[in-house]
Protein backbone atom coordinates (compact mmCIF):
# COMPACT_ATOMS: atom_id res chain seq x y z
CA UNK A 1 0.00 0.00 0.00
CA UNK A 2 1.41 3.39 -0.93
CA UNK A 3 1.46 5.84 1.93
CA UNK A 4 0.98 9.39 0.66
CA UNK A 5 2.69 11.86 2.94
CA UNK A 6 1.97 15.54 2.92
CA UNK A 7 5.42 16.99 2.92
CA UNK A 8 6.12 20.27 4.65
CA UNK A 9 7.71 21.79 1.50
CA UNK A 10 5.10 23.66 -0.59
CA UNK A 11 6.90 22.97 -3.88
CA UNK A 12 6.87 19.24 -3.30
CA UNK A 13 3.20 19.39 -2.37
CA UNK A 14 2.43 21.30 -5.58
CA UNK A 15 4.38 18.71 -7.56
CA UNK A 16 2.45 15.88 -5.89
CA UNK A 17 -0.85 17.61 -6.52
CA UNK A 18 0.12 18.06 -10.15
CA UNK A 19 1.06 14.38 -10.44
CA UNK A 20 -2.18 13.37 -8.75
CA UNK A 21 -4.24 15.56 -11.07
CA UNK A 22 -2.57 14.09 -14.13
CA UNK A 23 -3.16 10.58 -12.78
CA UNK A 24 -6.85 11.22 -12.15
CA UNK A 25 -7.35 12.83 -15.54
CA UNK A 26 -5.60 9.99 -17.32
CA UNK A 27 -7.46 7.20 -15.56
CA UNK A 28 -10.90 8.75 -15.48
CA UNK A 29 -11.09 11.23 -18.36
CA UNK A 30 -13.75 13.86 -18.21
CA UNK A 31 -14.76 13.27 -14.58
CA UNK A 32 -13.34 16.47 -13.10
CA UNK A 33 -14.30 18.65 -16.02
CA UNK A 34 -17.94 17.76 -15.52
CA UNK A 35 -18.37 16.30 -19.02
CA UNK A 36 -18.92 12.59 -19.08
CA UNK A 37 -16.93 10.71 -21.69
CA UNK A 38 -18.92 8.98 -24.43
CA UNK A 39 -20.14 5.79 -22.82
CA UNK A 40 -22.60 3.18 -23.82
CA UNK A 41 -23.44 -0.42 -23.19
CA UNK A 42 -20.59 -2.67 -24.26
CA UNK A 43 -22.99 -5.51 -25.10
CA UNK A 44 -26.54 -4.87 -26.29
CA UNK A 45 -28.83 -7.78 -25.40
CA UNK A 46 -32.50 -8.13 -26.45
CA UNK A 47 -34.64 -8.32 -23.38
CA UNK A 48 -37.29 -6.66 -21.28
CA UNK A 49 -36.39 -3.19 -20.11
CA UNK A 50 -35.88 -3.69 -16.39
CA UNK A 51 -35.39 0.00 -15.68
CA UNK A 52 -37.01 2.66 -17.87
CA UNK A 53 -34.38 4.58 -19.79
CA UNK A 54 -35.37 8.03 -18.47
CA UNK A 55 -34.90 7.18 -14.80
CA UNK A 56 -31.70 5.36 -15.64
CA UNK A 57 -30.25 8.46 -17.28
CA UNK A 58 -31.31 10.70 -14.44
CA UNK A 59 -29.80 8.35 -11.87
CA UNK A 60 -26.57 8.01 -13.76
CA UNK A 61 -26.04 11.72 -14.45
CA UNK A 62 -26.48 12.57 -10.78
CA UNK A 63 -23.72 10.26 -9.60
CA UNK A 64 -20.77 10.32 -11.97
CA UNK A 65 -18.22 7.52 -12.36
CA UNK A 66 -16.73 6.83 -8.92
CA UNK A 67 -13.39 8.42 -8.27
CA UNK A 68 -10.60 6.66 -6.46
CA UNK A 69 -11.61 8.18 -3.15
CA UNK A 70 -14.99 6.37 -3.30
CA UNK A 71 -13.68 3.17 -4.84
CA UNK A 72 -11.47 2.76 -1.73
CA UNK A 73 -14.69 1.65 -0.02
CA UNK A 74 -14.67 -1.70 -1.78
CA UNK A 75 -10.96 -2.46 -1.06
CA UNK A 76 -10.07 -4.90 1.70
CA UNK A 77 -8.89 -3.07 4.79
CA UNK A 78 -8.56 -4.02 8.45
CA UNK A 79 -11.55 -3.01 10.53
CA UNK A 80 -9.94 -2.87 13.94
CA UNK A 81 -6.43 -2.28 15.14
CA UNK A 82 -4.79 -5.54 16.14
CA UNK A 83 -4.01 -5.35 19.83
CA UNK A 84 -0.52 -6.06 21.09
CA UNK A 85 -1.80 -9.25 22.76
CA UNK A 86 -3.06 -10.60 19.44
CA UNK A 87 0.15 -9.51 17.73
CA UNK A 88 2.25 -11.26 20.35
CA UNK A 89 0.24 -14.50 19.96
CA UNK A 90 1.00 -14.45 16.25
CA UNK A 91 4.66 -13.41 16.48
CA UNK A 92 5.56 -15.81 19.29
CA UNK A 93 3.71 -18.86 18.00
CA UNK A 94 5.98 -21.94 18.13
CA UNK A 95 5.87 -22.30 14.36
CA UNK A 96 7.53 -18.88 14.05
CA UNK A 97 10.26 -19.47 16.63
CA UNK A 98 13.64 -20.73 15.45
CA UNK A 99 14.05 -24.49 15.93
CA UNK A 100 16.95 -25.88 17.90
CA UNK A 101 19.27 -27.75 15.50
CA UNK A 102 20.09 -31.31 16.53
CA UNK A 103 22.48 -32.15 13.68
CA UNK A 104 25.64 -30.44 14.96
CA UNK A 105 28.70 -32.63 15.60
CA UNK A 106 32.41 -32.23 16.22
CA UNK A 107 34.80 -32.71 13.28
CA UNK A 108 37.20 -35.59 14.11
CA UNK A 109 40.04 -33.94 12.19
CA UNK A 110 40.22 -30.41 13.56
CA UNK A 111 37.78 -30.39 16.48
CA UNK A 112 35.60 -27.56 15.15
CA UNK A 113 31.85 -27.85 14.95
CA UNK A 114 30.26 -29.12 11.78
CA UNK A 115 26.80 -30.06 10.58
CA UNK A 116 26.35 -33.77 9.94
CA UNK A 117 25.53 -33.52 6.24
CA UNK A 118 28.00 -30.69 5.45
CA UNK A 119 31.80 -30.65 5.17
CA UNK A 120 33.70 -29.11 8.06
CA UNK A 121 34.18 -25.40 7.29
CA UNK A 122 37.67 -25.17 8.74
CA UNK A 123 39.00 -28.25 6.92
CA UNK A 124 37.41 -27.07 3.69
CA UNK A 125 39.04 -23.64 4.04
CA UNK A 126 42.42 -25.33 4.67
CA UNK A 127 42.12 -27.44 1.52
CA UNK A 128 40.91 -24.46 -0.48
CA UNK A 129 43.95 -22.38 0.53
CA UNK A 130 46.40 -25.16 -0.39
CA UNK A 131 44.63 -25.63 -3.74
CA UNK A 132 44.96 -21.93 -4.42
CA UNK A 133 48.72 -22.06 -3.82
CA UNK A 134 49.08 -25.12 -6.09
CA UNK A 135 47.15 -23.29 -8.77
CA UNK A 136 49.48 -20.30 -8.44
CA UNK A 137 52.45 -22.61 -9.01
CA UNK A 138 50.72 -24.07 -12.08
CA UNK A 139 50.09 -20.57 -13.39
CA UNK A 140 53.76 -19.65 -12.91
CA UNK A 141 54.83 -22.79 -14.77
CA UNK A 142 52.40 -22.38 -17.66
CA UNK A 143 52.86 -18.65 -18.07
CA UNK A 144 49.53 -17.94 -19.72
CA UNK A 145 46.13 -19.28 -20.74
CA UNK A 146 45.67 -22.25 -23.11
CA UNK A 147 49.07 -23.79 -22.16
CA UNK A 148 47.70 -26.78 -20.28
CA UNK A 149 49.71 -29.89 -21.23
CA UNK A 150 47.91 -33.07 -22.23
CA UNK A 151 49.55 -35.16 -19.49
CA UNK A 152 48.67 -35.68 -15.84
CA UNK A 153 49.84 -33.35 -13.12
CA UNK A 154 51.68 -34.53 -10.02
CA UNK A 155 52.19 -32.38 -6.90
CA UNK A 156 55.42 -33.06 -4.97
CA UNK A 157 56.36 -31.53 -1.65
CA UNK A 158 59.78 -31.10 -0.03
CA UNK A 159 62.04 -34.10 -0.18
CA UNK A 160 59.89 -36.17 -2.53
CA UNK A 161 61.03 -37.73 -5.76
CA UNK A 162 58.82 -38.90 -8.63
CA UNK A 163 58.56 -42.69 -8.90
CA UNK A 164 58.94 -44.83 -12.09
CA UNK A 165 55.20 -45.01 -12.64
CA UNK A 166 55.04 -41.16 -12.64
CA UNK A 167 57.22 -41.05 -15.75
CA UNK A 168 55.47 -38.73 -18.22
CA UNK A 169 53.62 -36.54 -15.74
CA UNK A 170 54.00 -32.79 -15.29
CA UNK A 171 55.47 -32.10 -11.85
CA UNK A 172 54.45 -29.14 -9.68
CA UNK A 173 56.76 -28.42 -6.75
CA UNK A 174 55.46 -26.96 -3.52
CA UNK A 175 58.01 -25.62 -1.05
CA UNK A 176 56.57 -27.04 2.13
CA UNK A 177 56.12 -30.27 4.04
CA UNK A 178 53.38 -32.56 2.75
CA UNK A 179 50.13 -31.85 4.68
CA UNK A 180 48.78 -34.84 6.57
CA UNK A 181 45.47 -34.82 4.76
CA UNK A 182 47.05 -34.89 1.26
CA UNK A 183 47.86 -38.56 0.93
CA UNK A 184 50.58 -39.59 -1.53
CA UNK A 185 49.71 -42.37 -3.95
CA UNK B 1 16.66 -12.28 64.17
CA UNK B 2 18.02 -8.82 64.91
CA UNK B 3 21.20 -9.62 63.03
CA UNK B 4 19.17 -11.00 60.14
CA UNK B 5 17.04 -7.84 60.08
CA UNK B 6 20.15 -5.67 60.11
CA UNK B 7 21.69 -7.74 57.31
CA UNK B 8 18.45 -7.49 55.38
CA UNK B 9 18.48 -3.71 55.77
CA UNK B 10 22.13 -3.59 54.78
CA UNK B 11 21.47 -5.71 51.72
CA UNK B 12 18.70 -3.30 50.72
CA UNK B 13 20.80 -0.20 51.32
CA UNK B 14 24.00 -1.66 49.83
CA UNK B 15 26.37 1.25 50.34
CA UNK B 16 29.20 -0.61 48.58
CA UNK B 17 27.33 -0.04 45.30
CA UNK B 18 27.73 3.71 45.66
CA UNK B 19 31.45 3.51 46.37
CA UNK B 20 32.24 1.09 43.55
CA UNK B 21 32.99 3.81 40.98
CA UNK B 22 34.89 6.26 43.15
CA UNK B 23 38.44 6.15 44.38
CA UNK B 24 39.63 7.08 47.92
CA UNK B 25 38.81 10.77 47.53
CA UNK B 26 35.06 11.49 47.92
CA UNK B 27 35.00 14.50 45.59
CA UNK B 28 36.22 12.46 42.68
CA UNK B 29 32.78 10.82 42.58
CA UNK B 30 31.65 13.68 40.38
CA UNK B 31 32.35 13.23 36.64
CA UNK B 32 34.88 10.46 36.77
CA UNK B 33 33.93 9.43 33.22
CA UNK B 34 36.00 10.97 30.49
CA UNK B 35 33.27 11.34 27.88
CA UNK B 36 29.85 12.90 28.07
CA UNK B 37 28.19 9.73 26.71
CA UNK B 38 25.88 8.11 29.18
CA UNK B 39 26.97 4.72 30.42
CA UNK B 40 24.00 2.40 30.10
CA UNK B 41 22.35 0.67 33.02
CA UNK B 42 23.35 -2.75 31.79
CA UNK B 43 27.02 -1.83 31.75
CA UNK B 44 26.76 -0.48 35.29
CA UNK B 45 25.47 -3.83 36.53
CA UNK B 46 28.96 -5.24 36.22
CA UNK B 47 30.23 -2.72 38.79
CA UNK B 48 28.32 -3.97 41.83
CA UNK B 49 30.53 -5.45 44.54
CA UNK B 50 28.99 -7.73 47.13
CA UNK B 51 30.29 -7.92 50.70
CA UNK B 52 32.47 -10.94 51.43
CA UNK B 53 30.46 -14.09 52.03
CA UNK B 54 30.33 -15.72 55.43
CA UNK B 55 31.95 -19.16 55.76
CA UNK B 56 28.68 -21.09 55.98
CA UNK B 57 26.92 -19.50 53.00
CA UNK B 58 26.67 -21.31 49.67
CA UNK B 59 28.93 -19.87 46.98
CA UNK B 60 27.30 -17.06 45.02
CA UNK B 61 27.62 -17.83 41.27
CA UNK B 62 29.42 -15.22 39.19
CA UNK B 63 27.22 -12.99 37.01
CA UNK B 64 28.55 -11.29 33.92
CA UNK B 65 26.55 -8.59 32.12
CA UNK B 66 27.47 -7.69 28.57
CA UNK B 67 25.76 -5.82 25.76
CA UNK B 68 26.27 -4.34 22.34
CA UNK B 69 24.58 -1.12 21.30
CA UNK B 70 23.27 0.15 17.96
CA UNK B 71 23.43 -3.06 15.97
CA UNK B 72 22.11 -2.54 12.44
CA UNK B 73 19.31 -5.12 12.68
CA UNK B 74 15.64 -5.17 13.60
CA UNK B 75 14.80 -5.73 17.26
CA UNK B 76 11.94 -8.08 16.41
CA UNK B 77 14.17 -10.28 14.24
CA UNK B 78 16.91 -10.22 16.87
CA UNK B 79 14.38 -11.29 19.50
CA UNK B 80 13.93 -14.70 17.85
CA UNK B 81 17.66 -15.40 18.25
CA UNK B 82 17.63 -14.13 21.83
CA UNK B 83 14.69 -16.45 22.58
CA UNK B 84 16.55 -19.37 20.99
CA UNK B 85 19.58 -19.16 23.25
CA UNK B 86 17.81 -18.24 26.48
CA UNK B 87 18.60 -20.86 29.13
CA UNK B 88 21.21 -22.77 27.11
CA UNK B 89 24.79 -23.42 28.09
CA UNK B 90 27.25 -21.15 26.34
CA UNK B 91 28.73 -23.94 24.19
CA UNK B 92 25.33 -25.03 22.94
CA UNK B 93 24.38 -21.41 22.24
CA UNK B 94 27.56 -20.82 20.22
CA UNK B 95 26.91 -24.01 18.24
CA UNK B 96 23.33 -22.99 17.40
CA UNK B 97 24.37 -19.49 16.40
CA UNK B 98 27.22 -20.69 14.22
CA UNK B 99 24.87 -22.60 11.94
CA UNK B 100 22.03 -20.09 11.94
CA UNK B 101 21.54 -18.21 8.70
CA UNK B 102 20.46 -14.94 10.29
CA UNK B 103 22.54 -11.76 10.25
CA UNK B 104 22.07 -11.21 13.97
CA UNK B 105 23.51 -14.65 14.75
CA UNK B 106 27.03 -13.49 13.83
CA UNK B 107 26.70 -10.42 16.07
CA UNK B 108 25.35 -12.37 19.03
CA UNK B 109 28.14 -14.93 18.66
CA UNK B 110 30.75 -12.16 18.88
CA UNK B 111 29.02 -10.72 21.96
CA UNK B 112 28.97 -14.12 23.66
CA UNK B 113 32.65 -14.73 22.95
CA UNK B 114 33.53 -11.28 24.29
CA UNK B 115 31.49 -11.93 27.43
CA UNK B 116 33.14 -15.32 27.91
CA UNK B 117 36.57 -13.70 27.61
CA UNK B 118 35.58 -10.99 30.10
CA UNK B 119 34.28 -13.63 32.52
CA UNK B 120 37.55 -15.55 32.53
CA UNK B 121 39.80 -12.51 32.77
CA UNK B 122 37.97 -10.15 35.10
CA UNK B 123 35.16 -11.96 36.89
CA UNK B 124 37.06 -14.89 38.38
CA UNK B 125 35.34 -17.63 36.41
CA UNK B 126 37.35 -20.83 36.48
CA UNK B 127 36.06 -22.76 33.46
CA UNK B 128 34.91 -20.88 30.39
CA UNK B 129 32.45 -23.68 29.53
CA UNK B 130 30.80 -23.59 32.94
CA UNK B 131 28.61 -20.62 31.99
CA UNK B 132 24.99 -20.52 30.99
CA UNK B 133 22.82 -17.77 29.60
CA UNK B 134 20.47 -16.55 32.32
CA UNK B 135 18.97 -13.62 30.42
CA UNK B 136 19.17 -12.50 26.82
CA UNK B 137 17.21 -9.46 25.71
CA UNK B 138 16.90 -7.07 22.82
CA UNK B 139 16.14 -3.40 22.97
CA UNK B 140 15.23 -0.70 20.49
CA UNK B 141 18.10 1.43 19.25
CA UNK B 142 17.89 4.83 17.60
CA UNK B 143 15.72 4.86 14.50
CA UNK B 144 16.35 7.15 11.53
CA UNK B 145 13.66 8.14 9.03
CA UNK B 146 14.51 8.16 5.36
CA UNK B 147 12.61 8.71 2.09
CA UNK B 148 11.85 5.65 0.01
CA UNK B 149 11.07 6.48 -3.64
CA UNK B 150 8.22 4.70 -5.40
CA UNK B 151 7.10 5.04 -9.00
CA UNK B 152 5.20 8.02 -10.44
CA UNK B 153 6.77 10.49 -8.07
CA UNK B 154 5.30 8.92 -4.97
CA UNK B 155 7.39 8.47 -1.90
CA UNK B 156 7.05 6.87 1.46
CA UNK B 157 8.94 7.23 4.70
CA UNK B 158 10.98 4.24 5.76
CA UNK B 159 12.67 3.85 9.12
CA UNK B 160 16.19 2.44 9.41
CA UNK B 161 16.05 0.49 12.64
CA UNK B 162 18.81 -0.48 14.99
CA UNK B 163 18.77 -2.58 18.13
CA UNK B 164 20.71 -3.31 21.28
CA UNK B 165 21.47 -6.80 22.54
CA UNK B 166 21.92 -7.62 26.25
CA UNK B 167 23.13 -10.88 27.75
CA UNK B 168 23.70 -12.08 31.32
CA UNK B 169 25.97 -15.07 31.82
CA UNK B 170 25.90 -16.94 35.12
CA UNK B 171 28.45 -19.49 36.23
CA UNK B 172 27.25 -23.05 36.62
CA UNK B 173 25.38 -25.61 34.54
CA UNK B 174 22.12 -24.47 32.91
CA UNK B 175 19.01 -24.96 35.04
CA UNK B 176 16.84 -27.95 34.03
CA UNK B 177 13.89 -26.96 31.84
CA UNK B 178 10.51 -26.72 33.51
CA UNK B 179 8.35 -29.81 33.02
CA UNK B 180 5.26 -28.99 30.96
CA UNK B 181 2.04 -28.52 32.89
CA UNK B 182 -0.05 -31.64 32.78
CA UNK B 183 -3.80 -31.92 33.18
CA UNK B 184 -3.22 -33.46 36.59
CA UNK B 185 -1.36 -30.35 37.80
CA UNK B 186 -4.13 -28.11 36.52
CA UNK B 187 -6.75 -30.24 38.24
CA UNK B 188 -4.80 -30.14 41.51
CA UNK B 189 -4.55 -26.34 41.32
CA UNK B 190 -8.26 -26.07 40.64
CA UNK B 191 -9.14 -28.23 43.64
CA UNK B 192 -6.76 -26.19 45.80
CA UNK B 193 -8.44 -22.97 44.68
CA UNK B 194 -11.82 -24.39 45.63
CA UNK B 195 -10.47 -25.38 49.03
CA UNK B 196 -9.01 -21.91 49.66
CA UNK B 197 -12.41 -20.25 49.46
CA UNK B 198 -13.67 -18.75 52.72
CA UNK B 199 -16.82 -16.99 53.86
CA UNK B 200 -16.66 -13.22 53.66
CA UNK B 201 -18.74 -10.51 55.32
CA UNK B 202 -19.97 -12.96 57.94
CA UNK B 203 -19.47 -13.52 61.66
Amino acid sequence: VLILVRSPLPRLRALLQGCWGRLERSLWPGVLGGQSPPWGPALAVQGPALVPQGINDAGESAAEAPSLLESILWMAAPKQRRTIEVNRCRRRHPSKLIEVKRNIDVCPECGNLKQKHVLCGYCYAKVKEETRLIRMEIYKKEGGPFNTPTVETLVLYEGEKPKEKDAGKRIIERARKRPSWFVQN
Amino acid sequence: SGAAWARGLLSWARPERWLACSSLFPLSCIHTSTSLQKIGKWEKKNRIVYPPQLPGEPRRPAEIYHCRREIKYSKDKMWYLAKLIKGMSIDQALAQLEFSDKKGAKVIKEVLLEAQEMAVRKHNVEFKSNLHIAESLTGRGRYVKRVRCHGKGMFGVMKISRCHYFVKLVEGPPPPPEPPRTGFDQAKEYVQQLRNRTLVHTL
